[in-house]
């Protein structure tokens, strides 16, 4: 077993109040940076640590908090808790068992960017998570380690808890700030990039709720200590969402880098495929990202070794999908997300998911025609690199990959006007499998 | 109704944040508190704590789902329908559901009780199907256990066993 | 140097074409400049970039992830575009096939056709045919958002061009995008009205036929449409417009672009109110009272029968029983005639038009003469705006766009009324004048409050403190009123001028006529004089005038103390309110007023033995007349407006004079020959020339020169006489 950084005590009863996470050794990594380090230096071990964005597109936290901009507005902090992403479901966890840890993070991250005015924003349906740190911030202005001179420092912060309301697109962070503002959440052009003009105009970093709950740790055991898990390029451990068609789905964290066939396959984690059938594909980083293909099986996750299976390693939601699926169906669900949650500013994303939507529904139900599938790989090809944010492209990672991996499967309902495998395909019309309840 | 002490909350929030702006979502979840969905009224007092139009307070509500537009049921369910969920049979689970409280999904049952829905990923990928009511989470969901939750719902509703 | 490198201008190809432009332009725009055109539905060139129709491809060399929008790309030095490249072109064509997906196909009978953005971009860079074989989204057909504006959401291609604008510039937050996704729309709140006087902007900016104009709708096709370039006749800021005409009607009114003026914007009174040109009512002959009752005449009738009476009434009881009142909203050059044939011709200085009170015609203190000092534009450039006694929402709506812009930037807005404006919800501040206070009371609390600032310079200027000091008991009483804490927040309002970057005071003209604003006009002056908030960018104080020659028919001499050019006369003729109400005034020459309207009954003097009006229609004035002469509309005649900063603008004829009627300025030239004069003007250029030849204010002008857009004639000139 390998050890845990971010999610150690997490299975501490009573750990998501104060004491009990001040008695596990909460807030000394706070009290360590405010008493030995300028910000700066905070910044700095950021870097060396090597610690890259959790929220998706990886990027290298302690760069993203050197670019912030030198002038006299205000800076903010904002922590993106929207978790939406299809296959993700570890920032929830985090904030309803342990959301002293993010909050920790939130403190010293705004110390080394300093920052007064932090931001947490709790995606709306998460009404625990978010009541559990709005109690979590209550404790701590309770405790002086919020509010004027923390812990005897003068370092002062605010934080408010802000909620959503149901929409995704509010997970980018351009919209986040929208949303923050009072607004429609549309994402804004860039650039200006948020660490020069963010929330209210003022110079704004904005990270993942798992990036910040991984700051007091790497602050505690120091930046080497963290950079020696993980790969050369990525490194750490991260919180890899294990869900779909395996017998042990669940949140896991692993040092980058471990083949995903032991994420899937191994014992102690998911344990093999549901029912003991073949893996068919993996979607490795939430459903943004392409679909492989079971021969990939061997890639470590890492953000380069992902990248050059095909794919992404995104919010590290790994998505298992196993012989029994139709893919066909399984992209239209997915299709069906984008359209909904598209915020609709653009008109690719707008219209075009709306099409590729509707023409994976009447190829699901039998009614498509051989064209049809050219003319998605075209409507894709037509939104991805089109349209103003990168949902767009988003929406369309599933179809591409889906149609190159399995075009055979889309003919297939074009010609029997039902599924090649699956429960819903012919000869498999009567064993269905009921996954429900399987655990 | 919105009460004093909800518009009262309202201008709190909107002094609270550094733009008086960013007080409108949560002063919509305040009106929603105190209606069950966002009314005329509940527009206009928003939009009378925090100085906007009501129309620009509209376009907002508009945008985010959990903003309702009419009425809803006592209890609300949100199934997730989202891959993770179809791949361990979501379908079979709403269409269970929609049996045992006899309607459709987006329908609301006659006596007001009950609104079914199907929702996007709720973050709970890795305890698939699951589903919330009122924002509480059920996880790692069976027909049985649907059954046994509608059970203590109808009870904690003061429903009688339907037939 | 940094302040060098401002002006330098970029350089780039496009197309292989080389372009210089200054920094910071839109690829798009350095497109456009060169000739060639991209295509765009949500970029308006005046609003803030926002790149979501996805319809303005470009390719950019050493760019990694073509294409790019040129509409948020400003041009870099070395910059190589392509915008037909095999990439773009296909993009293009992508967007609107999606644009396409959910049109209907209504093109026939919609307004837009022929002037649509949709269809013209399809034809030259969309598909030729559709691949989409589903159902189209339905919505119900054109529902009002307001009684004016009508919106037919299958038409709507989402670019938010209208709720930018109503978020944006008009900043009413009126029209708003609902829902999202594939289900956005465009909308307004649950039954509540898109009820913005600026509406109309939406219905030219939307680039389909999604929203359109309840008066224009189904009334012409636009290309049976004639344009003509004109002004807007309906206030006095003198809005460029684009008046269309079909077979002698009005159609509509278009914006046309004047930075300096309108910002490319109309107003719903200048875009539709043209309802009185169309009048079937108007008259078409003239008409001599015979019997007790108004009957047709022929034009030689009519002005000989005006001749013959004048002489007479000046014969048997002097020149001075002759009087004239003119009009805010004719020419120039006939306010000019008006006055020149009645004190020349007639030989009678009672001469007057229904105007603001104003002490004499220039003020004491500066010399000028009673208009807004700084210009239009400056108010963009001010951090502080004051508006005291004024509405500019209601009385000069599109300066309240400009007040916006300018709040936008940054200005602190203070308003001082004691009504409601619209801008109040924007405003810094706002004072509600208490029942039976002021503006004019406040202005002096002001006053008093600059005085007292020891930072205020008040050499040369000792006499302000001792005229206030005898306003002391106004000052004290008014205090009571105000109370307290207005009364500070007055005085730090006053204090906060004195250090402002660039404050600007504005007033109604029409609210110095109220008790207790006597001195308004005078006060304010002062206080931008002493806070030196007057003539330089940025800052200036000044009237707001109603009508759209309002501040024309001062400068042409309209008053009776003053000749053009604010030549201040010895002995003064009767104003406005004498001529009115002294029985000695017999004859009486009306143009394009209706003074009717300002006496007790509605009833003119029954001591007048001659009545003649010049009108459009058969006003309660004209209904009392002796003789009545028809007159045309601005859309149907040339000649010169000088709106509220003193921009002189050109009209032209727009259509067909009315058969029967004809323009002021012939009417006048017509009867001043029949008195004796030697009056030969052919067109309104030659009566500018003469004017320019007088008028220090006008000093060189010519009709020529007036262009398209009007020429800002502020300075005083040694007038070259002809
Ligand atoms: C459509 C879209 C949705 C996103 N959703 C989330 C999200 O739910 N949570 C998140 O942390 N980041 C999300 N992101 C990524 C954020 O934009 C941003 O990159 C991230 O919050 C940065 O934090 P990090 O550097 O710590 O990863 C999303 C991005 C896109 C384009
Ligand atoms: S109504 Fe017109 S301007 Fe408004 S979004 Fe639709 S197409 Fe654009
Ligand atoms: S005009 Fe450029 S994206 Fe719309």
């Amino acid at each position: 077993m390998p050890e845990l950084i971010i999610t150690k005590n997490l299975d501490v009863p009573g750990i998501d109040s104060l004491a009990v996470y001040q008695q596990y050794g909460g807030y000394t990594a706070l009290a360590k940076a405010l008493r030995e380090y300028q910000p700066d230096a905070l910044v700095e071990m950021m870097k060396v640590s090597g610690l890259r964005g959790r929220g998706g597109a990886g990027f290298p936290t302690g760069l993203k908090w050197s670019f912030l901009a030198k002038n006299n507005m205000p800076r903010y902090l904002c922590c993106n808790s929207d978790e939406s992403e299809p296959g993700t479901c570890k920032d929830r966890v985090l904030m309803e068992r342990m959301p002293h840890r993010l909050l920790e993070g939130v403190i010293i991250t705004s110390y080394a960017c300093h920052v007064q005015t932090a931001f947490i924003y709790v995606r709306g349906e998460l009404t625990r998570a978010a009541e559990q740190v709005e109690k979590a911030v209550d404790e701590a202005y309770a405790a002086g380690l919020l509010g004027s001179n923390i812990l005897g420092s003068d370092f002062s912060l605010d934080v408010i808890v802000h909620r959503g309301a149901g929409a995704y697109i509010c997970g980018e962070e351009s919209a986040l700030m929208e949303s923050l503002e009072g607004r429609r959440g549309y994402p804004r052009l860039k650039p200006p990039f948020p660490a020069v003009v963010g929330l209210y105009g003022g110079p704004t970093v904005i990270n993942n709720c798992e990036t910040l709950a991984t700051v007091p740790a790497i602050v505690a055991g120091g930046a080497e200590w963290y950079a020696s898990f993980g790969t050369e390029k990525s490194k750490g451990t991260r919180i890899f969402c294990l869900s779909g068609q395996v017998k042990n789905p669940g949140n896991y964290e692993l040092p980058l880098g471990v083949p995903m066939r032991t994420l899937i396959y191994d014992e102690a984690y998911g344990g093999g495929i549901l029912g003991d059938r073949e893996l068919k594909a993996v979607i490795p980083g939430g459903s943004s990202t392409f679909i492989l293909g079971a021969d990939k099986i061997d890639t470590p996750l890492d953000y380069e070794s992902i990248a050059a299976a095909g794919s992404m390693l995104g919010s590290g939601g790994v998505i298992v999908i196993s012989d029994e699926t139709c893919i066909v169906g399984a992209i239209a669900r997915m299709s069906e997300f984008y359209r909904d949650e598209s915020c609709g500013k653009c008109t690719p994303c707008r219209e075009g998911t709306f099409w590729m939507t509707e023409i994976l529904e009447r190829l699901e139900h039998g009614h498509g025609e051989m064209r049809d599938i050219d003319l998605l790989l075209d409507i894709c090809d037509n939104v991805s690199g089109k349209s103003f944010c990168p949902l767009g492209d988003a929406a369309t990672s599933c179809i591409t990959s889906g149609i190159r991996l399995f075009r055979e499967e889309f003919e297939y309902h074009v010609t029997h006007g039902h599924c090649l495998t699956g429960p819903g395909s012919k000869q498999q019309a009567h064993e269905t499998v009921q996954a429900v309840g399987s655990r | 109704m919105i009460s004093e002490q909800a518009k009262q909350r309202m201008r709190d929030l909107a002094s609270r944040y550094p733009v008086a702006r960013s007080a409108v979502m949560p002063s919509l979840h305040i009106a929603q508190l105190e209606e069950g969905y966002i009314t005329a009224e509940g527009l206009q007092a928003v939009a009378e704590a925090i100085n906007l139009t009501i129309d620009d307070v509209e376009s907002i509500a508009t945008f985010y789902t959990m903003y309702y537009q009419r009425p809803q049921g006592k209890k609300i369910i949100h199934v997730c329908t989202s891959i993770s969920c179809y791949l361990r049979n979501c379908d079979a689970l709403v269409e269970h559901l929609e049996q045992r409280l006899q309607i459709k999904r987006g329908e609301t049952t006659p006596d007001g009780n009950y609104s079914l829905k199907t929702a996007e990923c709720i973050a709970a990928c890795s305890s698939a199907p699951a589903l919330q009511v009122n924002g509480e989470f059920y996880e790692h969901m069976t027909n049985e256990r649907a059954d046994a939750l509608i059970d203590a719902l109808d009870q904690e509703l003061g429903i009688e066993r339907r037939v | 140097m940094p302040e060098e490198k401002k002006d330098e201008l970029i350089h780039l190809t496009i197309d292989g074409m080389p372009v210089e432009v200054p920094p910071g332009t839109l690829v798009w725009a350095a497109a456009q400049q060169a000739g060639i055109e991209i295509p765009i539905y949500c970029y308006h060139p005046k609003m803030p970039p926002l790149g979501a129709c996805r319809m303005c491809f470009v390719e950019i060399e050493k760019v990694p992830k073509p294409p790019q929008t040129s509409c948020t790309t400003p041009v870099a030095e070395g910059m190589v575009v392509h915008t037909k490249t095999e990439k773009v072109l296909k993009a293009r064509q992508g967007t609107l096939e999606f644009l396409l997906l959910n049109h209907p196909l209504d093109c026939p009978i919609c307004d837009k056709a022929g002037e649509c953005d949709l269809q013209d971009f399809t034809l030259r860079h969309g598909p030729g045919k559709t691949r989409f074989d589903l159902h189209k989204r339905h919505y119900q057909k054109p529902i009002p958002v307001s009684n004016d504006v009508l919106l037919d959401r299958e038409r709507c291609i989402l670019c938010q061009r209208c709720t930018r604008f109503s978020s944006e510039i008009s900043m009413d937050n009126g029209l708003v995008m609902i829902s999202r996704g594939f289900r956005m729309e465009v909308g307004t709140a649950p039954g509540h009205a898109f009820d913005s006087v600026f509406s109309g902007n939406t219905t030219e900016i939307c680039p389909v036929g999604a929203l359109t104009a309840s008066t224009y709708r189904f009334k012409a096709r636009p290309w049976e449409l004639k344009h003509t370039p004109g002004v807007c006749n309906n206030c006095s800021v003198g809005c460029n417009a684009r008046i269309d005409t079909r077979v002698d009607r009005v159609t509509r009114l278009m914006s046309r672009n004047n930075d300096a003026i309108d910002d490319g914007w109309l107003c719903n009174r200048g875009r539709w109110e043209f309802g009185y040109v169309n009048n079937p009512q108007r008259l078409r002959t003239p008409l001599i009272r015979r019997n007790g009752q108004l009957s047709a005449a022929s034009w030689d009738e009519a002005i000989s029968y005006i001749a013959t009476r004048l002489k007479e009434i000046k014969a048997q009881h002097g020149a001075q029983a002759i009087a004239g009142i003119g009009s805010t909203r004719t020419t120039n050059e006939e306010a000019y005639l008006f006055q020149k044939l009645l004190r020349q011709v007639l030989g009678s200085n009672n001469v007057d038009h229904q105007h603001g009170y104003f002490p004499g015609p220039r003020d004491q203190l500066t010399g000028k003469p009673w208009m807004m000092t700084n210009s239009i534009v400056d108010i963009e450039q001010a951090s502080h705006i004051v508006l005291i006694a004024s509405d500019p929402y209601q009385r000069q709506p599109i300066l309240n766009l400009r007040i916006k812009k300018a709040l936008r930037k940054g200005a602190r807005i203070s308003i001082i009324n004691a009504a409601e404006t619209e801008l109040d919800r924007l405003a810094t501040l706002k004072l509600t004048v208490p029942e039976g206070a002021s503006a004019g009371v406040a202005a002096k609390i002001m006053l008093k409050q600059v005085l007292k600032n020891p930072e205020v310079d008040l050499t040369g200027h000792e006499e302000i403190r001792t005229l206030l000091q005898r306003e002391d008991q106004v000052i004290r009483a008014g205090e009571d009123l105000f109370g307290a804490r207005m009364t500070t927040q007055l005085q730090a309002l006053a204090d906060e001028l004195v250090g402002a970057q660039g404050a600007i005071l504005l007033y109604d003209e029409m609210a110095t006529l109220e008790p207790g604003n006597e001195d308004l006009a005078a006060d304010l002056q002062a206080i931008a004089v002493l806070t030196g908030q007057i003539d330089r960018p940025g800052a200036g104080v000044g009237p707001l005038f109603e009508d759209a020659n309002s501040l024309g028919a001062r400068d042409m001499g309209l008053l009776p103390d003053s000749l053009p050019g604010y030549q201040a006369l010895a002995e003064p003729g009767l104003d406005y309110n004498e001529i009115l109400s002294n029985s000695q005034v017999k004859a009486l020459l009306v143009m394009g007023a209706n003074p009717a309207r300002h006496v007790a009954d509605g009833k003119l003097s029954s001591g007048l033995e001659l009545l003649v009006v010049q009108d459009l229609l058969l006003s309660e004035t004209a209904q009392q007349a002796d003789v009545v002469l028809p007159a045309v509309s601005f859309a149907e005649k040339d000649g010169s407006m000088t709106n509220v900063d003193h921009h002189v603008q050109a009209i032209h004829r727009a259509l067909r004079p009315l058969p029967g009627a004809r323009a002021d300025w012939e009417i006048l030239t017509a009867l001043a020959r029949y008195l004796g004069a030697e009056w030969d003007y052919t067109h309104p250029g030659d009566i500018l020339l003469e004017i320019a030849g007088q008028n220090p204010f006008y000093a060189g002008l010519t009709w020529e020169e007036l262009g398209a857009q009007g020429v800002r004639s502020l300075e005083e000139q040694e007038a070259a006489h002809v």
